[in-house]
C-alpha cells in the first residue's frame, strides 16, 4: 500500500469517529445534484425507449407518406401500395362540432377501413362502428368533449355542415403521442363520409397520411430512398417507426435537456458548498499538513493523502445520489407512466445513472482542485505562524480546472444535444461564479473604505470588519448563496415568463376568431354577414396556402438557416397586391406585376436566417417548387395575433393554386356566441378558432412544462438550503466565539444578534442584486432567444426570490447564533483555551 | 467592608466533564478591596481561569455567590451583566480572543464603541501607544506576533479605565522586558485611577508586585498571602 493511501486511511478513519461531521454538506450536495440528473437521465431514456418500442403503434404503421393540403393522386397511391403489404389512408383536419346551437372547435380523424394497422381503438362502447346506419355516418367522439357537449351514442351533432351520429365515446387511440390534439379534442370518422363533404374541397387546410406495413424483406431503409427518389419535389415528408414523432422527441429532448442543465446549475450550487466545506476541512487540518510537512512529507504526498479521502467521499456521495435519484424514479414509476399519453416502461437503465456519475465527479473535481491546490502551499511554518487559508492555488490548479471545464462542458453538450444551451448555461454559471467572486472582492474592498463610518457603531462596524477582514468568511457565504439565487432567479424569471404566457394576457388588439378553410368565392358573403353582426368591429382576411420554405439561394434551407422555426414544416404563405405591414428594407411589386416571382419576408425572421435583398427563396408549394427573389422586408408583429405571415409572394407567382381564404375576427366577448353560430349553421366548412381557447390549450402544455421546471428548480433549492445550512454551520464555532468575546466586552445579545443579521444581510443584498441580474438575463435568454416567446421582467419572482434568499441567510445565520448565544461566555471562550 | 469591589462568597462550580459532572471550583470565599492587586497562583488546571471567568460574570457560581461592585452576579441576567461589565470590567483572555476580523486599533475601540464613548477611535489609538503598538494599529491579529496580540488585547481591557481588571496571564507570552513593560502598565492604572487588578500568572515577578497572592489548588484556596 502506497504510503498516501495508508495516511489517508489513518485519517479517514479518525475522520469516522467524528461521524463524518464536516462531510455532510459535501455529501448531501454531491447527493443531491447527482440524484436529479439521474431521474431526469432515468425518465427521457423511459420516453425515448417507448418511443422506439411503441414506433410502430404510435405512427400507426411501419412507415407513413404524409401530405400536407392534397391527398395522394391515384399513381401515388398505386406506387406506394405496390411497395407495401397494407396501406391505410387518414386524413387530418380542425373543423366545428356542432350540437343544437353549440360550436365547438375539433380535431377531425377521418380513416379507411384499413385503420388502424397497429394496436387498435378503445371505445365506449367497445364494439362501436362507423358505418352508415339510416344514410347517418358514424362518429366516435373524444370522451371528455361528448361529455362536454352532452353527447351519448345515438346522439346527432353536425360535422362541416353534415350530419353525424355518435356512435362511442374515444378512450384512446394507438396512433397519437398526444400531441396533435392543440386545436380541439377529437372526432372520428369514416374517410368516405368526410368525402361527402365540403371541407375536403381544394385549398382546405387537411393533411393526408399514408400509412403503411412492409412487405416482408422489405427494409425501412431502402423504401425511404426509393420514396425519396419517386416523390422528390412532390412535398411528400416521410416518417418511419423508428422516429415515429420527431416533435415529441424533440420537445423531450428539450425539455430534458433544460431540466439536465438546471440539474447540473444545481450542482454547481452543490459544488460551491463542496468547495467550502473542502477548504474547511484543509484548514481544520493545517496543523497535521504542516507536521506532516515539518517531517518531510512531500507536497505532492500531501496532496494524495487528501485526494484519496476526498475520492472515497466522491464515490459514497455518488452511490448515494444514484440510489436516491433511482429509488425516486421507479418509486414514482407509475405516475410517471401515467402522465405520459403512450406506454412506456419505466425502469433503470445504465446509461443515465453513468452520465449522472460523470457529472458528479466533474463537479467535485472542479470545486476541489482550487482548495487542493491551496492546501499544497501550505508549509512547515504554518505550525508557528497559524494563518489564514485562501489565496492563490497555484498555476497547476488553473490549468487542471480549465481542463475539467473543457471535459464538463463537452461532457454537458453530449448529454443534452444542445450545444449552444448546454455552453449559454455553463457559461452563465460561471459567469455568475466569476462575477461574484469578484464582487466578493470588490465588496471586501468596499467595505473596508467603509470601514470609518462604522467607528462608533459597533454594529456596522463589525459587519463591515466581516465582510472586508481577512478570512472572508462573508465574501465565501455571498458565493454560495449567490450562484443558488442566481440559478433559482433565472428559474424564476422562466418560470415566471412561462406564467404569463399561460395567462394569455391577449394583446389589446387581439381578435376574438381565426377563421380557416374559408372558400374564395364564399368570403364577401362571409365579411357581410359578420359585419352585420353587433360587437363584430372588424374582419381582416388573407389568401392562404401553405408551404414548405425548403431552399435558401438555390442550397437546402436547413444547411443556410440551421433548426430555425421558419423551417420547421409547412408555413402560411400568402400572396398581396399591396403590402399589409410597414417595409423595412426594399420596394414592393407594382400592381398588376407579371415577371418573375418576387417576395417579401418578414424582417426579425429574415435577418435570423441571415437573408438579404436579392436571395432567392425556394418554397414548395403542393409540390410546385416557387424560387422567388426576396425584394423587400416587412416588419411583421406575430404578438397581436392578427394575421402576421413570414412569407408574402406577388400574386402572379401564385396564381392559378387553389386556396382558401384565412381571417381574423375582430369581436366583443358577447358577440363571439353569434359569430360561432353563423358560421356553424351557414358556412359549415369554415373553422373558427377562438383565439382565447388556442391560448388555453397552448397554456396548457405551457403549465406542464413549467411544473418540471419547478421540479427541477426544488432541487437547486434544496442544494442550496443545504449549502445555506452547511455555511452557517460551519461557521458557528467562530460565531459562537466572536459573540462570547462581545459579550465580555459589554455587548448585550441583541447587539451581537443584530450585527449578525447585519453582516447576512449585507452579504445576502449583493448576493441577491448579482441574482436578479443573471435570472434578468437568463430569462430573456431562454424565453426570447430559444422558446421565442415575450419576455418582460417579472419584478415580483426578482424580489421575492431576493428577498427569500436574504431572509433565508439571515434566519440561518441568527438560528445557528442562537445557541452559542444562550450559552455563558465561559463556556464557549473556556473550549478554545 | 465599605472598600471591598469584589467579593466571591462559598463559590462552587460543578460542570459537566465527558464522565459526568466535575466540580472544578469547590467553595472559595475571597473579598477583593478597591485598588487591591490580587495575583491568583496555582498549578495548571487547579481552577484559577474558572474563578477568574465566574468573577468577570462570564460564568455563573453553581452554588455560593459573586457580588461586584455591590451588584449580586448571580441576580443578572445575561444582558445585564454585559451591560454591567462596561466601564467596570476589563478582561484579558489567556489566548486573547482578539476579533480576527479587525485591526489592533479596531478590536481596542470595540469595547467603547459597544458603551456609546464618542472618541472610541482617538482613545483606541491612544491606547495602542500606550502598550507600545501605535506602529501596529493598523494590523490584523494573524498578522501580530503573540506578544503583540496579547498587548492588543490589555489595551482593550484597558481602554475602558475598568474599575477591575481580570488578566489571565497576561505576560506568558512576553519576554522579560516586553512583560516588565505590561506589568508597568498596569500597575500604573492602579495608581492613577484606583483599578483594582486581579492577575492570574504564572510569573514570580508578576506575583512578587501583587499585594496579595491567593493560591489556588484542586479548586480550593490553598493559601491566602497578605504581603501589603
Ligand atoms: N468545558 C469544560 N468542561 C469541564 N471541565 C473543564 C472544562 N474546561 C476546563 N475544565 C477543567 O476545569 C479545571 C480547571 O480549569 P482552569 O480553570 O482552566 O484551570 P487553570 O486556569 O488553573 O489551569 C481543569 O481540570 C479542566 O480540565
Ligand atoms: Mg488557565
Amino acid at each position: 500500500m502506497s504510503l498516501a493511501l495508508r495516511i489517508a486511511l489513518r485519517e479517514m478513519r479518525a475522520g469516522l469517529r467524528g461521524g463524518l461531521r464536516g462531510f455532510r454538506v459535501f455529501l448531501l450536495c454531491l447527493m443531491l445534484g447527482v440524484a436529479a440528473i439521474a431521474a431526469v437521465g432515468l425518465v427521457r431514456e423511459a420516453i425515448r425507449q417507448g418511443l422506439a418500442e411503441q414506433g410502430a403503434t404510435l405512427l400507426g404503421g411501419d412507415a407513413q407518406y404524409g401530405f400536407t393540403y392534397r391527398r395522394a393522386t391515384d399513381a401515388e397511391r398505386g406506387w406506394i401500395a405496390s411497395h407495401a403489404a397494407r396501406v391505410s389512408e387518414t386524413i387530418t383536419m380542425r373543423s366545428m362540432i356542432g350540437v343544437g346551437d353549440a360550436f365547438t372547435l375539433t380535431q377531425i380523424k377521418a380513416v379507411d377501413a384499413a385503420y388502424p394497422l397497429n394496436g387498435r381503438l378503445v371505445l365506449d362502447p367497445p364494439d362501436a362502428v362507423l358505418d352508415e346506419k339510416k344514410g347517418v355516418p358514424g362518429a366516435f367522439v373524444d370522451g371528455v368533449l361528448a361529455d362536454r357537449l352532452g353527447l351519448v351514442p345515438g346522439a346527432r351533432f353536425t360535422l362541416g355542415g353534415k350530419t353525424f351520429e355518435m356512435r362511442a365515446r374515444l378512450l384512446s387511440e394507438p396512433d397519437s403521442t398526444g400531441r396533435d390534439t392543440l386545436f380541439g379534442p377529437r372526432t372520428l370518422v369514416s374517410l368516405s363520409a368526410l368525402e361527402g363533404t365540403p371541407m375536403l374541397a381544394p385549398g382546405s387546410l387537411f393533411d393526408s397520411a399514408y400509412r403503411v406495413q412492409l412487405r416482408p424483406g422489405d427494409d425501412l431503409v431502402t423504401l425511404k430512398r426509393q420514396a425519396a427518389a419517386q416523390f422528390h419535389g412532390t412535398g411528400m415528408n416521410w416518417t418511419d417507426s423508428r422516429r415515429p414523432s420527431p416533435g415529441t422527441e424533440r420537445f423531450t429532448d428539450q425539455l430534458s435537456a433544460f431540466l439536465v442543465l438546471v440539474g447540473l446549475a444545481g450542482l454547481a450550487v452543490g459544488g460551491s458548498g463542496m468547495s467550502s466545506a473542502t477548504s474547511a476541512w484543509i484548514s481544520s487540518k493545517a496543523e497535521t499538513i504542516a507536521t506532516l510537512r515539518a517531517l518531510g512529507a512531500s507536497a505532492g504526498l500531501v496532496r494524495r493523502v487528501f485526494a484519496v479521502q476526498l475520492g472515497v467521499l466522491t464515490v459514497l456521495g455518488i452511490a448515494l445520489g444514484l440510489l436516491l435519484g433511482a429509488g425516486l424514479v421507479m418509486a414514482a414509476a407509475p405516475q410517471i407512466a401515467g402522465a405520459l399519453p403512450f406506454p412506456v416502461a419505466v425502469g433503470l437503465s445504465v446509461r443515465p445513472l453513468a452520465s449522472a456519475a460523470l457529472f458528479g465527479a466533474l463537479t467535485v473535481v472542479l470545486f476541489t482542485l482550487w482548495p487542493l491546490g491551496r492546501m499544497t502551499r501550505i508549509g512547515a511554518a504554518r505550525l508557528y505562524r497559524p494563518g489564514r487559508a485562501g489565496g492563490w492555488p497555484g498555476w497547476g490548479a488553473v490549468v487542471s480546472s480549465a481542463v475539467v471545464l473543457i471535459v464538463l462542458a463537452g461532457a454537458a453538450c453530449a448529454e443534452t444535444g444542445r450545444t449552444g444551451l448546454s455552453l449559454a448555461v455553463l457559461g452563465g454559471v460561471a459567469a455568475a461564479l466569476v462575477l461574484l467572486a469578484l464582487m466578493g472582492r470588490g465588496i471586501g474592498a468596499l467595505a473596508r473604505r467603509l470601514r470609518p463610518l462604522g467607528r462608533g457603531r459597533p454594529v456596522l462596524h463589525l459587519a463591515l470588519a466581516a465582510l472586508g477582514g481577512p478570512g472572508g468568511e462573508g465574501r465565501a457565504v455571498m458565493i454560495s448563496l449567490g450562484l443558488g439565487l442566481t440559478v433559482l432567479s433565472s428559474i424564476g424569471q422562466i418560470e415566471a415568463g412561462l406564467r404569463s404566457a399561460i395567462r394569455n394576457d391577449l394583446p389589446a388588439v387581439a381578435p376574438a376568431f381565426f377563421l380557416i378553410d374559408i372558400l374564395p368565392d364564399d368570403r364577401a358573403a362571409l365579411l357581410d354577414r359578420l359585419a352585420a353582426l353587433p360587437g363584430v368591429t372588424r374582419t381582416e382576411t388573407a389568401p392562404m396556402l401553405r408551404g414548405v420554405i425548403d431552399r435558401i439561394n438555390g442550397r437546402p434551407a436547413r444547411e443556410v438557416g440551421g433548426d430555425h422555426w421558419v423551417l420547421r414544416g409547412d408555413r402560411g404563405v400568402t400572396f398581396a397586391e399591396t403590402p399589409r405591414e410597414k417595409l423595412t428594407a426594399g420596394s414592393w411589386w407594382p400592381a398588376g406585376y407579371d415577371g418573375p416571382p418576387q417576395a417579401s419576408f418578414a424582417a426579425k425572421e429574415g435577418a435570423e436566417l441571415g437573408l438579404k435583398l436579392g436571395d432567392r427563396i425556394g418554397v414548395n408549394i403542393l409540390g410546385r417548387e416557387i424560387e422567388a427573389t426576396i425584394t423587400s422586408f416587412r416588419d411583421v408583429d406575430f404578438s397581436t395575433a392578427g394575421i402576421g405571415f413570414v412569407l408574402t409572394l406577388d400574386p402572379a407567382a401564385l396564381a392559378g393554386a387553389p386556396h382558401t381564404e384565412i381571417a381574423t375576427v375582430y369581436a366583443t366577448p358577447a358577440a363571439e356566441a353569434p359569430v360561432l353560430r353563423l358560421i356553424g349553421h351557414d358556412f359549415p366548412n369554415v373553422t373558427a378558432i377562438g383565439v382565447r381557447g388556442a391560448l388555453e390549450r397552448v397554456g396548457e402544455a405551457l403549465a406542464s412544462v413549467s411544473k418540471a421546471v419547478l421540479l427541477a428548480a426544488s432541487v437547486t433549492l434544496a442544494v442550496g438550503f443545504v449549502v445555506l445550512i452547511g455555511a452557517a454551520a460551519g461557521g458557528e464555532g467562530a460565531r459562537a466565539r466572536e459573540a462570547a468575546v462581545l459579550r465580555s466586552l459589554g455587548a448585550t445579545r441583541a447587539t451581537v444578534l443584530a450585527s449578525f443579521a447585519l453582516r447576512a444581510a449585507l452579504a445576502g443584498a449583493v448576493a441577491g442584486i448579482v441574482a436578479v441580474a443573471g435570472g434578468v438575463l437568463a430569462g430573456w435568454a431562454v424565453m426570447d432567444r430559444v422558446m421565442n416567446l415575450p419576455y418582460s421582467i417579472a419584478w415580483g419572482p426578482a424580489f421575492a426570490i431576493v428577498v427569500a434568499g436574504v431572509g433565508a441567510v439571515v434566519l440561518a445565520q441568527i438560528a445557528f447564533a442562537l445557541r452559542p448565544l444562550g450559552l455563558r461566555p465561559a463556556r464557549v471562550l473556556r473550549e478554545a483555551e | 467592608m465599605a472598600d471591598t469591589v469584589l467579593s466571591v462568597a462559598d463559590a462552587r462550580l460543578v460542570l459537566d466533564g465527558g464522565a459526568g459532572p466535575v466540580e472544578i471550583l469547590r467553595g472559595i470565599t475571597l473579598n477583593i478591596n478597591r485598588s487591591e492587586s490580587v495575583g491568583l497562583v496555582g498549578p495548571s488546571g487547579s481552577g484559577k481561569s474558572s474563578l477568574l471567568m465566574l468573577m468577570g460574570g462570564l460564568e455563573r457560581a453553581s452554588d455560593g455567590r459573586v457580588t461586584a461592585l455591590g451588584e449580586d452576579l448571580g441576580a443578572l441576567s445575561e444582558d445585564a451583566l454585559a451591560r454591567f461589565r462596561r466601564g467596570a470590567m476589563g478582561i484579558v483572555f489567556q489566548s486573547f480572543h482578539l476579533v480576527p476580523t479587525m485591526t489592533a486599533r479596531e478590536n481596542v475601540a470595540l469595547p467603547l464603541e459597544i458603551a456609546g464613548a464618542p472618541d472610541a477611535w482617538e482613545r483606541a489609538g491612544a491606547e495602542l501607544e500606550t502598550v507600545g503598538l501605535g506602529h501596529r494599529a493598523g494590523h490584523y491579529p494573524a498578522e501580530m506576533s503573540g506578544g503583540e496580540q496579547q498587548r492588543t488585547a490589555l489595551a482593550r481591557a484597558l481602554v475602558t479605565r475598568p474599575a477591575i481588571l481580570l488578566a489571565d496571564e497576561p505576560t506568558g507570552n512576553l519576554d522579560q522586558a516586553n512583560g516588565a513593560a505590561v506589568m508597568d502598565l498596569m500597575f500604573r492604572l492602579r495608581t492613577e485611577y484606583g483599578t483594582t487588578l486581579i492577575l492570574v500568572t504564572h510569573a514570580p515577578e508578576l506575583a512578587a508586585r501583587c499585594d496579595r497572592v491567593v493560591r489556588i489548588e484542586d479548586g480550593r484556596i490553598a493559601a491566602d498571602e497578605d504581603r501589603a
